[in-house]
């Protein structure tokens, strides 16, 4: 049984080594040095999407000021998308930097708009990033190696083990705390940092909580890793570097070897259709209609909207001089002919996601960065919703034009005030290819 | 000639490594994993050329077998250009699966690169890839620390390093064996890469290109095996010279360059293309719509023009209003849209220069730098696909502006929306299309590549002589 004068004395040893409190100032820097970069660079993102929005209602107020028609106002009006940091995402910007987090789209085939990106510096991307997730996954399981793996030998140098394991009550019981006195203040040089800053990002107590439990199970999981092979009969007689060089190994295996190897099988096993064949289905469709019989845009887009079906015919003098409703109508049915390609684009990437959580069992790392990637809503799914969100809201704005172009008597400033706002928090009505989406989730 | 102690103390560290089974597995699982990674990468990227040389071709044969057309329609229609992977992108593919690899073309709009593989990896790759490069710049190093750190401090800890000293062998001697052995044991690792390279300087690659890639390798392998044996000199004990090896791995290959990237996102604030279009669609707006010719700012044009053919109306031109407009607009438009492009070039240029500064702290980034810049896979390269998908854009675009204004009349033009009838009379021969010309991507220059990538090699060197010097120190001071 462990005593709290144990704990005490051990805590007395391990912190007479100065190289021990070097390792927590220097863990407590980085895991800071992390958290702050993460949290500067979510401020900055958060203040992008202000100016933005505030950019956004200004340009589409001066489109809809010089504009006379639905038509006119459709093919000018653009709408901000984005999709805002979460409380935690300073913590792990896992897919941010890859994913486009905001859009810019109007009436037009949606394919030919939504894949157009504006992501950071890629050179910068390459180097990677410099988060909280990435100090938890990758350096710490080296510092705990560190720490840990001449734990009995240095204590054997000093000529120390014998009397240890003598003047102790419970010779288990010393390297137990002995341990404990060096993983605890270890989690705690990394965890502080991390709940300031969450509570000064205004992240939920739940969330924090969980993301701190992973950060515990981590240091869990590899301090077990490495006393387990510190204490394996098989390797008794290495010396406590070879051993070092074993648990190193494993660090190697799991963080790197598994991952590379896992995306190399994910990648052939998985078909993914060419990205620049929707956008090209997409656009072939959409020029093509030009040189097409009006009625052949019509027989297909009436399939899909059988609504509007009496109302297809063009009246120069309600429509005005140019056929919008035709125009906007084989924009549909662009996006409509490039759907399958893109659907099964969006699935396969989905699928590529859920191997990876399988392949992230064989590699703490990698299983550690997706958990905390979900905690704060930086995983490939959230990325995916947001792009379903703004598929959903681009049909809610055909929704919209629709109803104005084909149905409504006249132009009125007035009707425009009922024009879809995108926010982040409220339900589109529901796209035609989501269905299958949610079926993944 | 070699001197005969230097060998047999060289032999002797190998008998011992290939007795431990912890230097034997490493040197096989090293070698492994750098061929491994070569075989993959090759034919990945042998497939992606090939790939998009294809879609380019397609692309092209798409565009000049459209039908007779509007000209407008065909800006609208638009183009697909591909940028080809560099042959050394084999070893270093650099920013290649961050950036997208096509863009769509067309007028009045600058779009950005789409599909980045990299959103095709769910995270998998994020801190590591099996690529070459990373096998050699992070991985390579830890398997050098691994069979090395304790080359020369097990021998004092046997209580050999009396025993060899007393012999008659010199401190140098010693000390050089153990360098020698080490570096022989990292040119397994090297090897691969080097054959790689063989086989792309037989592609068309600049061979000085190659070799001086190649001696950036080497130089970066001699570094940590001058640092691990300089360390295994200087420390009494192999734990202490391990755990500084590590920490000095730890810092120099993984955390440096992150914190380079972190420090310039923070340092250098770029804004994003779309707050950068909301600033082109200000400007623009004072411009005029290209599409509508009663639009206020083409008065002066119309003005200008009525005078200079000594007319009074637009529909006694011998040439095509509509199209002039069209013309004119696009070139103001472009001047808007390419400042702004420009600047944000700058902007990700200067980033990634801070980013590259990092290479006076850490070896590491400075061979990054230096090899993607050779290689051609460095951000440089991508902003040179960049503006060359620019000018091709301009060229097409106004190319069928030109045939707009001289081969379409404006009558028909104007009275295309009346009928389908008339839509059909308002076009132009598909023989026009041939306006526009063949892309294939190719990287800057070798010597302009070379030139920008001397700072980098500086830095390497600079290295290079901080290991040499700390092998200096580590001799003087080795006392059995």
């Amino acid at each position: 049984m462990m005593r709290f004068n144990d704990i005490k004395r051990e805590a007395g040893f391990v912190f007479a080594h100065r190289q021990f409190k070097l390792t927590l100032l220097v863990v407590f820097l980085l895991s800071t040095a992390a958290l702050w970069s993460g949290h500067a660079e979510m401020q900055a993102q958060q203040a992008t999407i202000e100016r933005l929005l505030e950019k956004d209602t200004q340009e589409r107020e001066a489109v809809l000021n010089h504009q006379s028609s639905y038509g006119m106002v459709a093919y000018y009006a653009f709408h901000l998308t984005y999709a805002p940091p979460s409380p935690l995402a300073f913590a792990v910007v896992g897919e941010r930097d890859v994913f486009p987090w905001k859009h810019r789209v109007r009436m037009l085939a949606l394919e030919g708009q939504i894949y157009e990106s504006d992501t950071d510096n890629p050179e910068l991307a390459f180097l990677g990033r410099f988060d909280f997730a990435f100090v938890v996954s990758v350096l710490l399981p080296l510092f705990i190696i560190l720490l840990l793996y001449d734990l009995k030998a240095k204590e054997r140098e000093a000529r120390r083990f014998d009397l240890l394991n003598v003047t102790a009550r419970n010779s288990h019981a010393v390297w137990t705390s002995r341990t404990l006195v060096t993983l605890v203040p270890l989690a705690l040089v990394t965890l502080l940092p991390f709940v300031a800053f969450a509570i000064v990002n205004g992240a939920s107590v739940s969330s924090i909580l969980l993301a701190c439990v992973i950060v515990l199970g981590t240091i869990s999981v590899w301090s077990a890793i490495v006393l387990a092979i510190g204490a394996a009969q098989r390797f008794a007689k290495y010396s406590a570097t070879h051993l070092a060089s074993l648990m190193l190994g494993v660090w190697l295996i799991t963080t790197v070897i598994v991952p590379v190897t896992g995306h190399t099988v994910i990648n052939a096993a998985v078909e993914t259709p060419e990205g620049g064949d929707i956008v090209l289905t997409q656009r072939e469709a959409v020029n093509g209609a030009w040189d097409k019989p009006v009625e052949e845009t019509w027989e297909k887009f009436i399939e899909t909207h059988p609504q509007w079906a009496d109302y297809t015919a063009y009246d120069p003098k309600r429509d005005g001089s140019f056929n919008w409703k035709w125009y906007f109508a084989f924009q549909q049915v662009g996006d409509e002919s490039a759907s399958e390609l893109s659907n099964a684009y969006q699935q396969s990437t989905i699928r590529k996601n859920q191997l990876a959580g399988y392949v992230s069992l064989l590699s703490p790392s990698l299983l550690t960065q997706r958990l905390l990637s979900n905690t704060a809503s930086t995983n490939v799914q959230s990325m995916i919703d947001y792009e379903n969100k703004v598929r959903a809201f681009h049909a809610s704005l055909r929704e919209f034009y629709y109803q104005q172009l084909f149905a409504a008597p006249e132009f009125s400033k007035s009707s425009l005030k009922r024009l879809p706002q995108f926010t982040t928090t409220s339900q589109f009505t529901t796209p035609m290819n989501t269905q299958e989406n949610t079926n993944e989730k | 000639m070699i001197d005969q102690t230097i060998k047999t103390i060289c032999a002797e560290q190998w008998r011992y490594w290939l007795r431990t089974k912890v230097a034997t597995t490493v040197l096989i699982l090293g070698s492994v994993l750098t061929l491994a990674a070569l075989v993959i990468n090759t034919f990945h990227i042998e497939e992606a050329a090939h790939a998009r040389e294809h879609l380019q071709g397609e692309a092209e044969q798409r565009f000049l077998s459209q039908p007779d057309k509007h000209p407008h329609r065909m800006v609208h229609y638009g183009h697909y250009v591909f940028r080809t992977p560099t042959p050394l992108s084999v070893i270093e593919p650099g920013v290649d699966t961050y950036t997208g690899n096509a863009i769509f073309l067309e007028g009045h709009r600058q779009n950005s690169a789409m599909f980045a593989q990299q959103r095709q990896s769910a995270g998998l790759t994020r801190f590591s890839s099996l690529t070459p490069s990373f096998l050699a710049l992070v991985l390579a190093p830890l398997f050098i620390i691994l069979i090395g750190y304790g080359s020369v401090s097990r021998e004092r800890e046997a209580g050999t390093l009396t025993l060899l000293l007393t012999q008659g062998a010199s401190r140098w001697q010693l000390v050089l064996g153990k360098l020698v052995a080490l570096m022989l044991a990292s040119s397994i690792f090297l090897l691969p890469l080097l054959l790689a390279c063989l086989y792309v300087a037989f592609s068309n690659e600049s061979a000085l290109v190659v070799t001086l890639f190649c001696l950036g390798y080497a130089l970066y392998f001699l570094l940590w095996a001058v640092v691990v044996t300089a360390c295994s000199t200087l420390f009494e004990k192999s734990s202490a010279s391990f755990t500084v090896l590590i920490v000095i791995w730890m810092s120099a290959c993984i955390l440096l360059p992150r914190m380079g990237s972190s420090v310039a996102t923070s340092v250098e604030p770029s804004i994003g293309k779309l707050e950068a279009d909301f600033k082109v669609e200000e400007k623009l707006r004072s411009l005029g719509d290209g599409h509508d010719v009663n639009d206020p700012a083409f008065v002066k044009l119309k003005q200008d023009l009525l005078d200079k053919y000594n007319v009074d109306s637009v529909d006694d031109l011998p040439v095509n209003f509509r199209g002039i407009v069209a013309q004119y607009s696009e070139q103001r438009q472009a001047v808007v849209i390419n400042e702004f492009a420009e600047t944000r070039m700058q902007e990700e240029l200067a980033q990634a220069r801070i980013a590259r500064q990092f290479g006076w702290l850490s070896p590491t980034v400075a061979l990054r730098s230096f090899s993607t810049l050779l290689a051609g896979t460095s951000i440089e390269t991508h902003h040179r696909f960049l503006r060359e998908a620019e000018i091709l854009r301009m060229q097409f675009v106004q190319g069928l502006n030109k045939v707009h204004v001289e081969k379409l009349d404006y009558k028909l033009d104007m009275n295309r929306n009346s009928s389908e009838e008339a839509a059909h009379k308002a076009v132009v021969e598909a023989s026009n299309w041939a306006v526009l010309s063949e892309f294939s991507f190719e990287p800057e220059a070798p010597m302009a590549r070379l030139s920008s990538a001397a700072m980098y090699c500086l830095q390497l060197l600079l290295w290079v002589g901080v290991a040499v010097l700390l092998l200096k120190l580590a001799v003087r001071r080795l006392n059995p």
